[in-house]
């Protein structure tokens, strides 16, 4: 087998006395598109930051393509997309992503922009500020930022949340995209729907551990979702 | 590779004018101290040589405080924080673009105010102002090599105004000293052979704070 995508082991997370994550261990081979379903306060967004490299684990380790995911290179094959925008207002969309490409030293960049810009349909209002956009639009700039520099990692967390429809569909299209061009996805959700219909496997975290790992193909949606329910019954119990 | 530290200087100039958020403020701040201390206060013009060159540093560094807070609080907006501890740089080159920002910003206001200084407190100028630029360059980067790592530690804060003064005060203030001194000598005509070694030591301070600052700045990224 190659070289993992990512290798999570033992990784557990504690703020002061709270618990965030409890000896989580997994690993994700390239090309793999896996969902993370937890209820709220599970650990889904500790997770993904350690992931990412922003965080740090209390214990534990983690390995982005073997190496630190702090490591430079790994750095520049990571995407996240999450409830922040990663944007700024007071710049144009042109210039936001004129920007980053040059911060993530974009081969070709003009001519990227351009297809970032038409796959999330904003190329006719590049020139205007974001402070302007509109919510959706900005979601939509967003999700072409992050797929600007052509990562082969890509970490959502709960993408679809506050999304309108057409950036969903939009999002859905492109994350399709990204699998068939052999990228790696990682995508937290609390939608069982979303789970079953893009993944190929999925992690189900209740009380900051992961309780089910299994294959989208070998396990009909009912048995998922009695993985999920279940967790919750026991969350509540607690 | 430098190219990310100017991406981000040319970035954040742009952003700055712009919004002209900081260069706004720095500008009504300065003109009312010298308003203030004009009409206030009846002094002679020899006290008031004593005083301008601590009246001029006044203006400077609090409109700076604008300036940097500004800096960082452009990048809270939107998670761009996040997005900079994401970024597959080295944070050295942050630091050195945000570094430049605020610096030029800083000076251009400097060298628009002066004149307008001279002109509120009638001083004479001369030849020997010349060597203003070298205080006043020495100074501003002491100032703001210091305030800007230390501004990206206070963004994390609630209370990042607060922070930022508490931290960097007593740190920057043998700086800020040495350059009124400095600034007096000049003003006054007396910048002779001596002065020197009180620039050199400004200087050498500068070169110190931003070794550190360089050297430190990945670990300030992180949360
Ligand atoms: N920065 C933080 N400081 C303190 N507690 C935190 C912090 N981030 C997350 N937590 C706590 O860790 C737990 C997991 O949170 P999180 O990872 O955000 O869950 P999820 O994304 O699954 O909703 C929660 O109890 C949350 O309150
Ligand atoms: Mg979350």
């Amino acid at each position: 087998m190659s070289v993992p995508a990512l290798e999570v082991s033992g990784v557990s997370k504690d703020f002061g006395r709270i618990i965030a994550l409890r000896d989580v261990t997994f690993s994700v081979q390239p090309g793999e598109f896996v969902s993370i379903l937890g209820r709220n306060g599970a650990g889904k967004t500790t997770l993904l930051n350690i992931i990412s490299g922003v965080s740090r684990p209390s214990e534990g380790t983690v390995q982005l393509f073997g190496t630190n995911p702090s490591d430079r290179e790994n750095k520049a094959k990571l995407a996240v997309i999450s409830h922040e925008m990663f944007l700024y207002g007071n710049l144009t969309a042109l210039e936001n992503l004129e920007y980053y490409s040059r911060i993530y030293s974009v081969p070709d960049a003009q001519e990227r922009i351009e297809t970032v810009l038409k796959d999330v349909e904003l190329t006719h209002r590049r020139f205007d500020l974001v402070a302007t956009y509109s919510r959706g639009m900005t979601q939509r700039l967003t999700i072409a930022r992050a797929l600007l520099h052509e990562p082969s990692l890509l970490l959502l967390d709960e993408p679809f949340t506050g999304l309108d429809q057409h950036a969903i569909g939009m999002l859905i299209t492109l994350l399709k995209r990204q699998k068939e061009m052999g990228r790696t996805i990682l995508l937290t959700t609390h939608d069982l729907h979303t789970a079953t219909a893009l993944s190929d496997r999925y992690l189900v975290i209740s009380k900051h551990k992961i309780v089910k790992d299994g294959l989208i193909v070998d396990t009909n949606p009912d048995k998922i979702r009695q993985a999920f329910f279940s967790s919750e019954v026991e969350e509540g119990v607690s | 590779m430098m190219s990310t530290a100017f991406s981000i200087l040319k970035k954040d100039l742009r952003m700055e004018f712009r919004s002209k958020e900081s260069i706004l403020a720095m500008w009504i701040f300065s003109l009312l101290i010298f308003v203030i201390f004009n009409f206030t206060f009846e002094v002679s013009r020899l006290v008031m040589l004593e005083i301008a060159p601590g009246l001029l540093w006044v203006a400077f560094v609090f409109s700076g405080m604008f300036g940097l807070n500004q800096s960082f609080s452009m990048e809270k907006e939107n998670g761009n924080l996040r997005a900079m501890a994401l970024m597959p740089v080295d944070g050295g080159q942050i630091y050195v673009g945000k570094f430049l920002s605020v610096t030029i910003i800083m000076l251009m206001f400097e060298a628009l105010i002066f004149p307008i200084f001279i002109i509120f407190y009638d001083l004479q100028l001369s030849l020997g102002m010349f060597m203003l630029i070298p205080v006043l360059l020495a100074g501003t980067i002491g100032f703001t090599s210091l305030g800007t790592i230390l501004s990206a530690v206070a963004v994390h804060t609630r209370n990042q105004q607060i922070l930022l003064s508490l931290l960097l005060w007593p740190l920057v203030s043998p700086i800020i000293i040495w350059s009124v001194t400095l600034t007096g000598m000049v003003l006054s005509g007396e910048m002779t052979e001596a002065c020197y070694p009180l620039l050199v030591r400004v200087g050498a301070f500068d070169v110190i704070f931003f070794t550190l600052s360089y050297m430190l700045f990945d670990f300030i990224l992180e949360d």
